[in-house]
């Protein structure tokens, strides 16, 4: 079998995931013997931008009508395309208070001249073009990127965790910072795959991973606000990672 | 008229090019040309909580991820007060140098060193010489597994948190890391030897001032009050309140650019300006690998400071071998963040994140909640000192070939280890 033609690219955010790619330090050699990196512009010079590809795997978010160009020439050229980290799976964290007013911002922050930026409100790629496999994380699970490969080589569909992390959480035996602290835990809406890393270090999830699928975003909220939080700051929190809106 | 351009940088983070014009063998305009997308987290983070912004802003950038994340959770700290353990100031500083070391092996053996063997990427140099890539996948690893334990994750440290950390490692972690970097000892003489045995890169002359951080002691130079600026045996000093007049902001007549300058002089920040600031550090085996690599301090050349981040990845292994040494000894105390009491005010901490300076300054209300934000990053202060050596590059080429023009500017760009996504907050975008 000849070699899957690969590529890894980054749009918006701030390269997490093709660094977790490049920290595989003991399989990286191991790696591009078993797939052919054509174009990987964080790694390599001799990036090939026109060939076809068996798989891209794309990170971060579209803010730019550059990105979005980008991407669409990506997706013609590639068989599978596979959003990787959660600003291409979700947004991510430039997506959450999609509805601010962008034109301030930009000038608050670059002054006049920001009027001019070719800047819009962060999307998910999925919104742009066809997305065949989302493997979410801030940033991806090094293991996650590793079972995609080897799945891929297998011609099997890789498959990631459908259940929430306080699943996980339980499996770990950590108490629960929701119920018996009290503290804004982010882990009944959000996918699974971390192992509950950060509850098991007593630090609540803030949701990095984005939501599971079904997650029940309005009974969280019910039993936040039985806590007596602020139904506002717990609405925002819910979309830090993800620009998931919350009736009010 | 001719125009030289660099569309897509490669083996740097973040997306990125070089504009350069020229009039005859007149540089008319430099331009290090940003296209990253403005994620506008400064503005999005306003009306968050204090305890919401670090993990928010620790997504700026991947790289630097753990400084930014300290830099952060300092900043807020200070605006409210909070003075944390001796403990918590050992620990973190053993997560900062976590991240340099992973930060530096990546640059010198990943990102630079292909350019000096001819190569395409460190995968192409790997087929030829796979000792000095698996040279640096080794210390990389380290630097990681030092993230993993003290932060819990080695991009996006979760285990940080304001106050102290979710849970301190446990006692044996930090025996297994001791063991890890007692073997990478004699990894570092390697790194000398590959670095010193590198092709010179010699084309790029200049006068340069450099920024850092004054370093109050030897042992803990990420942190402190006070920038020195200095250039040939000038020096002037910036107190951590007055950090804007590092930022001034001056427009050039060759762009739109807004760029950093100090008294109208651009400067360089990162490991060659903090070796120059601090020259006292290289003492014992620094000083006899920087015989080695022949460098002379304060250097004119900007590509010495892969020579500085060579030097630095020794000094890091040594000093996080001490700091971890100090823990075990002192005995790892199981101790709970501080307590958190907002109050209204303005909070300012300046790092040397792996790149140079790296400066977080927060305003909060009375009940903690962000009233404005304001992050400036290394390779937002080095885009004019960027921009001035590929001025000084093309003007002392005698060649006016485009392919070695481009190469050696690209080399240049990566010698400064640029951080695009990071330099997003300040530089001018194209």
């Amino acid at each position: 079998m000849s070699k899957p033609t690969v590529g890894i690219f980054g749009l918006t955010g701030c390269a997490g995931d093709q660094l977790v790619i490049l920290n595989c330090e003991d399989q990286l050699l191991d790696l591009v013997a078993l797939i052919d990196i054509r174009d990987f512009l964080m790694a390599s010079s001799d990036g090939q931008a026109d060939c076809a590809l068996d798989i891209a795997l794309v990170e971060g978010a579209v803010l730019t009508m550059r990105d979005a160009e980008t991407l669409r020439a990506i997706r013609k050229r590639s068989g599978l395309l596979i959003a990787l980290g959660t600003c291409a799976v979700w947004g991510g964290v430039a997506a959450m208070d999609r509805g601010a007013d962008r034109a301030k911002m930009l000038e608050d922050v670059y002054g006049e001249r920001g009027k001019e930026y070719d800047s819009y409100p962060a999307q998910a790629l999925h919104e742009i073009v066809k997305v065949d496999l989302n493997i979410t994380g801030c940033p991806i699970e090094k293991e996650h990127f590793l079972a995609a490969v080897a799945a891929l080589l297998n011609g099997d569909p890789p498959l990631y965790p459908d259940y929430p992390v306080c699943t996980e959480c339980r499996m770990r035996e950590n108490n629960c910072l929701l119920i018996e602290r009290g503290d804004i835990c982010c882990g009944p809406i959000t996918a699974a795959g971390c192992n509950a890393r950060c509850p098991g270090l007593r630090i609540p999830c803030i949701g990095c991973r984005g939501p599971v699928t079904d997650s029940n975003a309005a009974s969280a909220l019910a039993i936040f606000e039985e806590k007596g939080f602020d139904r506002q700051h717990i609405a925002g929190r819910l979309r830090t990672f993800s620009p998931v809106e919350v009736a009010q | 008229m001719s125009t030289i351009v660099i569309e897509h940088l490669a083996r740097v983070e973040g997306h990125g090019g070089i504009t350069v014009e020229l009039e005859g063998d007149t540089v008319t305009n430099v331009h290090f040309d940003v296209f990253e997308g403005a994620r506008l987290l400064e503005p999005l983070v306003r009306g968050k909580r204090y305890d919401e912004v670090a993990p928010i802003l620790s997504r700026i950038c991947s790289i630097c991820s753990a400084a930014h994340t300290l830099t952060s959770l300092k900043a807020t700290e200070n605006a409210f007060g909070i003075r944390v353990s001796p403990q918590t100031e050992l620990l973190r500083e053993l997560l900062f140098r976590g991240e340099s070391i992973e930060s530096h092996s990546l640059h010198l053996f990943l990102l630079a060193l292909p350019d000096y063997l001819n190569y395409p990427s460190a995968i192409a140099v790997a087929a030829d010489k796979p000792a000095a890539v698996l040279l640096g996948l080794r210390l990389k690893k380290l630097g990681n597994s030092i993230q993993e334990v003290i932060g819990g994750r080695a991009v996006h440290p979760v285990n940080t948190v304001l106050g102290g950390f979710g849970k301190v490692p446990a006692i044996d972690e930090l025996i297994g890391l001791r063991s890890n970097l007692m073997q990478a000892l004699g990894d570092c003489d390697t790194v000398i030897d590959i670095i010193a045995s590198l092709p010179a890169a010699d084309f790029c002359h200049s006068d340069t001032l450099y920024a850092a951080l004054r370093s109050p002691n030897l042992d803990s130079y990420y942190t402190g009050d006070e920038v020195m600026v200095m250039s040939n045996g000038n020096r002037a000093i910036v107190n951590a309140a007055d950090y804007r007049s590092l930022t001034n902001e001056k427009s050039v007549p060759h762009s739109n650019a807004k760029h950093s300058t100090f008294r109208g002089s651009p400067f360089m920040v990162g490991s060659l300006a903090r070796l120059t600031v601090n020259p006292r550090r290289l003492t014992g085996k620094l000083a006899v690998a920087m015989k080695r690599l022949k460098l002379q301090l304060p250097a004119d050349n900007p590509m010495d400071n892969n020579k500085a981040q060579a030097l630095e990845l020794i000094n890091d292994v040594e000093r996080a071998l001490e700091i971890i040494e100090q823990l075990i000894r002192n005995g790892i105390k199981d101790e709970r963040p501080i307590p958190v009491h907002p109050r209204a005010g303005t909070g300012t901490a300046i790092t040397e994140a792996p790149r140079g300076l790296l400066i977080h300054s927060y305003t909060y209300d009375e009940q903690g909640h962000v009233v404005s934000a304001d992050v400036i990053t290394p390779t937002a202060l080095n885009a004019a000192s960027i921009e001035l050596h590929f001025r000084r590059a093309v003007e002392q080429c005698a060649e006016r070939d485009e392919a070695v023009i481009g190469k050696r500017l690209q080399m240049i760009a990566r010698a400064y280890d640029p951080c695009i996504s990071c330099s997003v907050h300040l530089v001018r975008r194209r």
